[in-house]
């Protein structure tokens, strides 16, 4: 009954709905170290997402970018001010 | 106040995402394939998709075709090249835009003693840096046969001087010579290739005499039916090699450009910032 093509798109749904947990969390978190971690996690995500929607070349840009290269530099500027949130 | 409102969407979008996925998800949302096929308006093989598809490598009839086995590349650099090169000019805005920030940098001195992080790591840098930058320039390199292109390539190249930054300490790049200036240098070349090979066509059909336009790639047929012929195109194979014609040349120049312009962003962050505080009025 179950066919290929439905757990794809069921493992699809799972992998948006647990960015968006990871989402909450980033933006929920006081530390903001902690926070760029849940971020990393939601483009990981998003990654997945993307090869599974058929579009390799936007994952190929979106891996360096998003997991690789944007938590490095939120991580630097973070070294540079405090690790913690501040209301 | 702020911060319950964006956590009451994100609880609304987990629970509509939720009885997305329990109740509707299979039978209403899944992408249609015969969105893709062609329709007889306008006397049918005409939409979008489909054309697109269709002659991105299509080698008997060279007027419409790019050459190119990947659609995106082709879409990207070719039918809609336009809009890559000015999307491209975006890019380099906001590298000048870091550049004018991390103006008025004259000299970093080497602190004494070791820098960056222990041996252990410095030694899987030394291996992984040189397999990212393989990878990358693959993706490049490959970017008119296989999923990727220039900017894919660039940015994936642009991880390796990241983790050399914050594993080796920018002291090493200046000890081994790589600044600011050459990134610059290397960047600017890259923007030049890409504007040269924008126009190249048009230098072509200047040249011999004949008429050309400006970001072509193969030879086109215009005029209502077709009557008229402009045979300037750059070759789409280098000794037997599939190089698409403009496209190689594209990918390669936008993969230095992008990868030189990153590097020079992670260089000014990582620049200390008592240097910033001495140089700065100098």
């Amino acid at each position: 009954m179950i066919n290929l093509e439905l757990l794809l798109y069921a493992f699809m749904a799972l992998l948006s709905i647990s960015s968006v947990i990871a989402v909450y969390l980033a933006i929920f978190e006081k530390k903001l170290v902690r926070a760029v971690v849940f971020s990393a996690i939601q483009s990981t995500l998003y990654a997945i997402l993307y090869y599974l929607l058929m579009a390799p070349d936007i994952a190929l840009v979106y891996i360096p970018v998003s997991v690789g290269l944007y938590p490095a530099v939120i991580l630097i500027l973070i070294r540079k001010t405090e690790g913690e949130e501040k209301v | 106040m702020n911060r319950d409102v964006i956590g009451l969407i994100v609880l609304l979008a987990l629970i509509i995402g939720f009885s997305l996925l329990l109740s509707i998800a299979g039978k209403y949302y899944i992408p249609n394939p015969e969105s893709r096929k062609p329709t007889e308006i306008f006397g049918g093989n005409n939409q979008l998709a489909y054309l697109y598809l269709k002659y991105t490598y299509y080698p008997n009839d060279t007027s419409r075709t790019v050459l190119s086995p990947e659609a995106v590349t082709a879409i990207v650099w070719d039918f809609r090249g336009l809009d890559t090169l000015f999307e491209t000019t975006v890019f380099y805005l906001a590298i000048i835009g870091a550049l004018a920030l991390g103006r008025g940098l004259i000299k970093i001195e080497k602190p004494v003693g070791e820098h960056g992080l222990s041996i252990i790591v410095k030694t899987v840098t030394r291996l992984t840096s040189v397999l990212i930058v393989t990878v990358a320039a693959s993706i490049a390199l490959h970017g008119h046969l296989t999923p990727g292109g220039g900017f894919q390539g660039g940015s994936a190249a642009a991880v390796a001087p990241l983790l050399i930054l914050i594993i080796f300490s920018i002291y090493y790049f200046l000890e081994k010579g790589i600044s600011k200036t050459l990134m610059l240098i290397i960047r600017s070349i890259g923007l030049i290739v890409i504007g040269l090979v924008a126009i190249s066509c048009f230098i072509i059909g200047v040249i011999q005499g004949s008429e050309a336009f400006v970001f072509q790639n193969q030879r086109k047929i215009v005029g209502v039916y077709g009557e008229h012929s402009i045979e300037v195109s750059l070759p789409s194979h280098i000794a037997g090699e599939l190089i698409s014609g403009t496209l190689w040349f594209f990918n390669i120049a936008e993969f230095f450009a992008v990868m030189a312009g990153f590097t020079i962003v992670f260089m000014l962050l990582f620049v200390p910032e008592k240097a910033f505080r001495e140089g700065g009025g100098k």
